[in-house]
């Protein structure tokens, strides 16, 4: 592949990522309400439900962007919620903390 | 030679990434479906040299999107490579099972996305 090629990936996936940037907050959204209910014994099974598909879909889109901790973080996520132990108590930490790491990833890619 | 390559995945940021990349970077013709059953159609018309097919879609998913292709006669014999973002070992090998002819692991590179793709089906 040659240097014009790579640049064109590059300008592409810039585009891709303005383009889908919004969806991509809509689902850390998502995980930072799941958080909040779950701070406050809230979280209802469909919640939890929402929150493992959200964390699911950014597990593999945030490394095909380059932000591989995102993947890290939304994997802990998605392993969180997939638990049904995520219901039984109110707790604080761990999910908002995730929620918040992937807030502040996404704002670390660089455009090409 | 341009292959011609049918992308399945519900998820439009992840469909469009590896459309886009296996066009810009290999030269490859791609057609797009966002679920099994749209899948299962595109294919039967279209005839791709392969198809990429997500593993977690609601409704019909991929093996049971894999298994409806490998009924019908015209698209039996297309090579399907899974895309999932969770794989175990115990997944590989049911997969195996299936007669998948390989897994890719989201994330990936949009840079060798369709190396992985023609190393796994033995493209020169």
């Amino acid at each position: 592949m040659g240097i014009a090629d790579q640049s064109a990936l590059a300008e592409a996936m810039n585009r891709l990522w303005a383009q889908f940037r919004p969806q991509i907050e809509e689902r850390i959204a998502i995980l930072e309400s799941a958080a909040v209910a779950l701070s406050q014994g809230a979280l209802s099974a469909a919640q939890c439900e929402e929150a493992c598909a959200a964390a699911h879909n950014l597990a593999g889109v945030l490394g095909t962007f380059g932000l591989e901790e995102g993947t890290v973080r939304a994997r802990e996520a998605e392993a969180f919620y997939a638990n049904g132990h995520a219901l039984a108590v109110p707790r604080t930490g761990q999910p908002t903390a995730i929620a918040a790491d992937l807030r502040a990833i996404l704002s670390t890619r660089k455009t090409v | 030679m341009a292959h011609r390559i049918l992308i399945i995945d519900d998820e439009d940021d992840i469909r469009e990434v590896a459309a886009m990349s296996l066009e810009t970077v290999a030269g490859w013709e791609v057609m797009v479906a966002n679920s099994g059953a749209q899948g299962l159609t595109r294919a039967a018309t279209y005839k791709p040299d392969a198809i990429l097919l997500d593993v977690m879609m609601p409704g019909m998913d991929g093996p049971s999107t894999f298994r409806e292709l490998r009924k019908n006669p015209v698209t039996a014999k297309i090579p399907v490579l899974f895309l999932t973002a969770k794989v175990q070992a115990t997944d590989r090998r049911r997969f195996a099972d299936l007669g998948i002819h390989a897994v890719l692991v989201k994330p990936f590179d949009p840079m060798t996305l369709s190396t992985q793709i023609a190393n796994a089906l033995g493209w020169k």
